[in-house]
């Protein structure tokens, strides 16, 4: 009831601003030419007098001026525009940027656009055609290095793998989805940084079905000022996707075409695994230097692992070449009226290995309608249909083709001598355990795909209730299904014991969002160019998850064709649960905006959800923030070496409400606790009324250079978050009930800090005549430390969890080198490294390194002389250490019979008195060194690299005179390569440097190189 | 103004959806219920007692952890050199505060005893009737039961220090008192009498004959089970006069049987089954085709089809006479290529509906009233009852004739042969506090063949986690 009051009291005071209101006024909408958007904060003047407005956060102005009159138009980055007032309705403005770069001109959230001129907040944007057609599946694998402080880690080569995104460092522990940023889609709050499912081993992105051509701009929302209207989901910051809409005049048809093949990333020279003559000589190497075997014993052994035979190279065996083909379609046109984009698109694209691709159909069609003067409509619909085929990936899967790679001796054969695949699971030449799998006969046999169909509609409507008063209905459906068919073969592999295993499973998320909005546009009395834009409103979201599943053992072993769970003998498990969540806000946000000169901004949300508990249902989210263009004042006019600067800075609140899952905070009796074949309930989740979300402070200060003209951006940005409340599980009295054997409470107890600083230059260094240089170079670093803990100085895991440390810091033995007397591995026994023992359990653990990256960098360039463009994208990652979950078994002779080895560490291994290398004796059992290739910091490597993400070539044939006869207004062929270079710094790194956020590399399916060549031709 | 009533109807729209009920946020799981919502009805109370029931017989407490440690610390079995690794620092009487089964036991207990406090709790708010008052009563002597498990593993015996540290009470659910009670250790004697409290407040309100939600099966405590876990508990007390009323009142009235010749015997031990007839077990947890713990339970620490690492010892088998019955129960088998006394009470393990959890049976009742006889100077009628059962044990034994001394370490003996592997064996030791002999084994992992009675291994350590979670907890000497 408070509310309707408000609203009430609100309507009252537009009303009376109504009465005030002048008669012969003037109303106009000013738009950018190259994209038909709205542009804000737009100065119109009339000529000859002092009179003048600002564009509005629609583009639209209202003025009082009479017939003759000159409107004359002016914006940063954009020629500006005179035109005389014309009897009747004013045409729209369409102003035409002045350079290529300056695109991010606007922020567009959700609830709004704001001119960057005066915005007050820390954002950064990617302009959709830097990433048109470029081979990526999902576009967070585009926006690696396109924006600083956005850590994007392509951490599987799975095609539509979920990739780990972090803004800002890492600010939530409780689990990777819970560090992901908020994804938005057109005004959508999507469910976008959580894999798709449980499916262990799997992943999909649920963004996977996004098509990077239907993108017109990728806009990261990272400090307070911008994200803090987000509430208790914006600390994570926030991805917002604006797609591509129709604009006015000529119609364009746009056709482009990619393919081309995918092949593996070379592996570094240290972690190719041995050839087959290698790996004999090892093996009979380190059963010599046991000194437990006699020759003809070893003879024997030898035989009985097939050494005999030619051996085969696992790594060729389970890769191969892919292909890689993308075809998009679109249609952009209409008149002032109305303005329609649709497109369409296929994408596929096939990994290296065996068995693992993704299938991608997109269409898009997006319509703005303007029904009168004051109304206006627009609809969003994004439809894709993926299907996904994943092997089971990482080493903790025996069937995953990499780990296959690795722990497969050379001469377990793939093939019989008559062609057909080995099956066999007797004798050590064969597989005789199920950890011991021929991958070929996985990939033959086993099914692991997933079809997903997202529908993704929004309908807008716009009222313009009067000139300063504006509203705004909003309604959002983001609907997903997966159906999921997992059958793993009763022959080998992770269900053998099980006689076959087959998982269906489905899943619908049903997300829908609606939003009432009032904007309100108040030019101050008497002040001129002195505006306040406030908007408030309302929003309500759901999402409904359903799932089931259904899972059973013990398939018929010679029909492969019979993957259907309603084959199987025994049926093991079927599950039917919801996952809903809910939110509902009330927000508001204003800014104060002198002469584009000073302008002031605050947001305020309050925001309920249900995965709050009752004792805290509700938070309230708010930031300040302020910007000074000194560019505006005259004693900058003074100097002629800068054409702009900008000072701004904000503080404010934001909440992470992604570190719950659904029903957490509750107390339950859960049912499932069966006995005697009759329902049983029990008290099993301890739930918690005051689990709330994980809240952020967020500062930031940045400044803003503009050199040449503007040709040459610079930016600067120091940031402070501090993170509050991190979710923990905390060790209560046992007496409650909640001790060792069950899942502890939760609470908000925890906290960290990120701090750092993020530098960009973006523009146009050289532009003559006939060459151009674009560049975007940026760099961010961050500092990740814990501030407060459940329990301080635990381990956890492998790291260290302690105060003043970052969440990632290792912890483990701290490796001496090796005895160059004796060839034995040696370890410190204290952090001080004063002595060390050649026993590892009396070795020291201590912290060392982390896992994530200080640094992040992105350098792209584009080179265009007389039209043939040259585009270089480089990616660099820095400081950090990186490990590998199975170095045990992939190093040094102890486990020879167990694995293949990394040549590292056959080539350097110790073999006479005086060596002085890293790698022990090559000993069967390990002699005194068993316990050498356990975890330390010799297998901790430097994670840094420069990768060559992306470079092609390319040439615009339009102007052919055959071409042009056709109607063609472009034609432009290229080239292209993705991944073709990679520099690491770490001789001894036998893996490919780019590992999940948590340093560990697991032998997931590796990143491809794609050679690609394309046209795009428009009409 | 048509545009002015449509812009009412948008904002009164826009300010119903603000004014948004509260339920819009009460999302509701599909697999739980809120606990404060959990139990309404007499069906609900059944099913949490179903539940209390499935959380007792996990592996971490009767299922497995229990009953092997009870034999595995005394001398009826040992973990063989050829293991999976499971059990051996209790093997080697090398557990310490930081051990995984003592922290389990400890941890699955309290889990239990809230599931007993919720069904208490709520079900008194339920209307008084035979049916509630049968499954309220089940709750009380499962919360008996369990205080005794954990009094006997974690505090010293009563019989020898009853002001000793015995562990926390806790009879209100923690959803109810809150999560952060830091509840000391009460003594050993208050432990004892909350266990004594429990028992008689089940017997007292529990319907003879069952109700139609338990009829009287041996899944579920009956009322003359909780009173033959009374006469446990009163015996392991040394209070043999209570154990001896207690006992006696289980064989007058329980109307329990003991399988009577040689093939009711062996197919009672081959039957996975709950005992409808009220023969032999009077208690037990249901392990069945559709509920149990696959390769996790105590047939598979025996058969040799699963992790088959524990054996009965030689010095055990020798205990049996050739024409005991008892002794077909072992099986001469090999182990790593060596000969072993394979344990073969729990024969199902390969079979999909599993043995139930043993947790007390008519023939324990019976020794505890022979001893209770013999230790209050009824020897007569300690041989009565201690030879109603060896006599039919061994078809060829003429029955025990023993007096003073000689007839309590036939008791004992007569015990110790018929509860083997039952994981009574050690309590046995600490309540008479006896030193313990543990016999070597050609074959056994590490042998540590003496438990003085001055060892402080004889009480598990209190878990360092739950000290660290509760700061009111002692720990227990020596650790």
């Amino acid at each position: 009831m408070k509310r309707i009051f408000t609203f009430f009291f609100t309507l009252s005071i537009f009303a009376m601003n109504f009465a005030m209101a002048q008669n012969t006024k003037l109303t106009g909408k000013v738009v950018s030419a190259d994209d038909g958007q709205p542009l804000p904060g737009v100065s119109v003047s009339i000529q000859g007098t002092k009179q003048g407005v600002l564009s509005d956060g629609d583009g639209n102005f209202t003025l009082t001026a009479s017939v003759g009159q000159v409107l004359a138009f002016s914006y940063v980055g954009f020629t500006g525009q005179q035109i005389t007032i014309p009897a009747g309705a004013l045409p729209v403005i369409k102003l035409k940027s002045d350079n290529h770069m300056l695109s991010d001109v606007v922020i567009k959230d959700s609830y709004g656009t704001q001119a960057k001129k005066t915005y007050t907040g820390s954002a950064g944007v990617v302009k959709g055609a830097e990433n048109e057609n470029k081979p990526f599946s999902t576009f967070q694998q585009a926006l690696q290095g396109e924006i600083a402080g956005v850590n994007v880690q392509i951490n599987s080569g799975q095609p539509g793998a979920l990739n780990q995104v972090r803004i800002r460092g890492i600010n939530s522990i409780t689990s990777a989805a819970a560090a992901q940023p908020l994804y938005v889609i057109d005004g959508m709050i999507v469910n976008g940084g959580a894999d798709l499912t449980q499916r262990a081993g799997g992943t999909l992105s649920p963004l996977a079905g996004i098509n990077n051509n239907d993108i017109e701009n990728i806009t990261v929302l990272k400090d307070a000022a911008a994200t803090a209207i987000y509430g208790s989901r914006g600390s994570n910051g926030v991805i917002v996707i604006n797609t591509k809409r129709g604009k006015s005049g000529k119609t364009e048809v746009r056709f482009d075409a990619e393919g081309g093949i995918s092949s593996n990333l070379p592996l570094p020279d240290a972690g190719k695994p041995l050839t087959p003559d290698q790996y004999r000589s090892m093996f009979n190497e380190a059963f010599v230097n046991s000194g437990q075997y006699t020759a003809a014993q070893i003879t024997a052994l030898g035989t009985s692992y097939g050494l005999n035979s030619a051996g085969n190279n696992w790594y060729d065996l389970v890769t191969k070449r892919g292909s890689q083909q993308q075809y998009n379609v679109s249609v952009n046109g209409g008149n002032e009226k109305t303005r329609i984009f649709t497109s369409a698109g296929y994408f596929t694209q096939d990994a290296t290995v065996l068995k693992s691709y993704l299938k991608r159909i997109t269409g898009t069609l997006n319509l703005d309608h303007t029904v009168s003067k004051s109304f206006s409509i627009a609809t969003n619909l994004n439809v894709s249909s993926i299907n996904q085929n994943a092997p089971l990936q990482g080493s903790a899967y025996y069937s995953s083709p990499l780990a296959s790679a690795y722990f497969l001796r050379p001469f377990q054969l793939g093939y019989n001598a008559d062609g057909s695949i080995n099956s066999s699971v007797t004798g050590n030449a064969n597989f005789p355990t199920s950890s011991n799998s021929n991958p070929l006969y996985i990939a033959a046999h086993d099914v692991r795909g997933i079809n997903n169909v997202r529908l993704l509609g929004a309908q807008t409507i716009k009222w313009n209730i009067w000139d300063q008063l504006k509203y705004t209905g909003y309604a959002s459906m983001d609907y997903q299904t997966n159906e999921e068919t997992s059958f793993l073969n009763a022959q080998m592999g992770d269900a053998r014991s099980l006689n076959g295993s087959g998982t269906s499973q489905y899943s619908r998320y049903a997300n829908w969002l609606v939003r009432n909005q009032l904007d309100y546009r108040y030019n101050i009395h008497g002040v001129e160019d002195f505006y306040v834009d406030a908007s408030v409103g309302y929003e309500a979201q759901k999402s409904a998850g359903y799932l089931n599943t259904a899972y059973a053992t013990g398939y018929p072993l010679t029909q492969p064709t019979l993957t259907a769970v309603g084959n199987a003998a025994t049926p093991a498990t079927a599950s039917e649960s919801t996952s809903n969540y809910t939110f509902d806000a009330l927000y508001a946000r204003a800014n104060i905006n002198y002469k584009n000169r000073y302008s002031l901004s605050g947001s305020f949300r309050r925001d309920g959800g249900s995965r709050f508990g009752t004792d805290k249902q509700y938070g309230s989210f708010y930031s300040v923030g302020g910007a000074w263009n000194i560019d505006g004042e005259d004693f900058f006019k003074k100097q002629n070496i800068l054409t702009t600067a900008k000072i701004r800075s904000s503080y404010g609140t934001t909440g992470n409400a992604n570190a719950l899952a659904n029903y957490q905070w509750r107390p339950t009796a859960g049912y499932g606790f069966n006995y005697n074949s009759a329902n049983g309930q029990a008290y099993n989740t301890v739930g918690n009324p005051s689990l709330t979300w994980e809240s952020s402070k967020k500062f930031d200060i940045g400044v803003d250079f503009g050199f040449f003209n503007d040709r040459l951006l610079f930016n600067v940005d120091y940031y402070n978050n501090k993170v509050d409340g991190l979710i923990q599980l905390v060790n209560i009295p046992w007496e409650s009930g909640f001790g060792a054997t069950q899942t502890s409470q939760a609470q908000n107890v925890g906290a960290l800090q990120n701090k750092g600083w993020e530098f960009t230059v973006k523009g146009v260094p050289v532009k003559t005549k006939d060459f151009s240089w674009n560049v975007n170079l940026n760099a961010a670093y961050n500092a990740n430390r814990m501030t407060k803990l459940a329990q301080n100085n635990q381990v956890n895991g492998n790291y260290w969890l302690a105060n003043n440390y970052d969440y990632y810091t290792y912890y483990t033995r701290a490796y001496a080198g090796v005895n160059p007397a004796n060839g034995n591995a040696l370890w410190y026994t204290d952090a001080g490294r004063t002595s060390t023992t050649t026993n590892y359990s009396a070795a020291a653990r201590v912290p060392y390194g982390h896992a994530d990256p200080k640094i992040t960098s992105g350098f792209s360039n584009t080179f265009n002389y007389k039209g043939i463009i040259l585009a270089l994208d480089f990616y660099g990652n820095f400081g950090n250490r990186i490990s590998d979950s199975w170095s045990y078994y992939l190093n040094d002779g102890t486990y020879i019979t167990g694995a293949n080895k990394y040549q590292y560490t056959w080539l350097n291994r110790w073999t006479t008195p005086g060596q002085v290398t890293d790698v022990p004796k090559n000993v069967y059992g390990g002699g005194s060194s068993s316990n050498s290739s356990s975890g330390s910091t010799r297998f901790l490597y430097y994670g840094d690299y420069i990768r060559l993400k992306n470079v092609s070539l390319g040439y615009d044939l339009k102007n052919l005179d055959v071409v042009k006869k056709c109607g063609i207004s472009k034609l432009y062929l290229y080239a292209r390569a993705t991944n073709l270079w990679t520099k690491t710094y770490d001789k001894r790194l036998p893996f490919d440097p780019e590992v999940p956020i948590n340093g560990y590399n697991t032998e997931d399916i590796p990143q491809i190189r794609t050679i690609t060549i394309g046209l795009n031709v428009g009409f | 103004m048509k545009f002015n009533k449509l812009l009412y109807i948008l904002l009164a729209g826009t300010a119903t959806l603000t004014a948004c009920k509260k339920s819009f946020l009460d999302e509701q799981p599909s697999t739980s219920v809120t606990v404060t919502e959990s139990i309404k009805t007499t069906n609900d109370l059944a099913d949490a007692v179903n539940g209390m029931y499935n959380v007792m017989k996990a592996t971490t407490l009767f299922g497995r952890d229990i009953p092997v440690l009870g034999d595995l610390l005394a001398d009826n079995t040992y973990v063989n050199v050829t293991n999976s690794g499971r059990y051996l620092l209790e093997n080697n009487y090398q557990f310490i505060s930081t051990t995984t089964e003592p922290s389990n036991i400890y941890s699955r207990a309290y889990f239990s005893i809230l599931q007993a406090n919720r069904i208490i709790y709520e079900g008194k708010k339920l209307p008084a009737s035979d049916d509630n008052n049968q499954l309220i009563g089940e709750a009380y002597a499962s919360r008996g039961l369990l205080y005794l498990e954990l009094v006997n593993w974690f505090g010293a015996p009563y019989t020898v220090n009853p002001t000793a540290s015995g562990v926390p009470i806790v009879t209100t659910p923690s959803y109810v008192s809150g999560f952060s009670v830091k509840t000391p250790r009460a003594t050993v004697s208050a432990v004892y009498t909350q266990i004594v409290s429990d028992l008689d407040s089940a017997y007292a309100i529990m319907p003879t004959g069952g109700t139609s939600f338990h009829a009287i099966n041996s899944d579920y405590i009956a009322k003359y089970a909780a009173k033959a876990i009374e006469s446990r508990a009163y015996l392991y007390k040394g209070d043999y006069a209570n154990a001896l009323t207690a006992a006696k009142l289980v064989v007058d009235n329980g109307q329990y049987t003991l399988a009577q010749n040689a093939s009711a015997f062996t197919g009672f031990w081959a039957n996975p089954a709950a005992q409808t007839g009220k023969l032999e077990t009077i208690f037990e947890l249901n392990q069945n085709a559709s509920s149990n713990l696959g390769n996790t339970g105590l047939d598979a620490i025996f058969s040799q089809a699963g992790y088959g690492d524990i054996q009965a010892t030689d010095d055990l088998y020798s205990a049996y006479t050739a024409t005991d019955l008892r002794r077909t129960l072992m099986v001469s088998g090999l182990r790593g290529g060596q000969q072993a006394w394979i344990i073969n009470k729990f024969p199902n393990y390969s079979n999909t509906d599993k043995d139930e959890t043993k947790i007390i049976r008519y023939a324990e009742v019976l020794v505890t009233l022979a001893e209770s006889y013999a230790r209050t100077g009824d020897e007569a009628n300690a041989k009565i009852y201690l030879n109603q059962l060896a006599k039919v044990r061994d078809p060829s034994f003429a029955g025990y004739t023993s007096t003073g001394a000689q007839l309590i370490t036939d008791i004992l003996n007569e015990r110790r042969k018929e509860l083997a592997f039952e994981g009574l064996r050690f309590f046995d030791f600490t309540r008479l506090n006896l030193v313990i002999n543990r016999p070597k084994q050609a074959y056994g992992y590490v042998s540590y063949p003496t438990v003085s009675i001055s060892d402080y291994h004889r009480i598990l350590p209190i878990p360092q986690s739950a000290r660290d979670a509760n700061s009111a907890l002692t720990q227990n000497p020596g650790y």
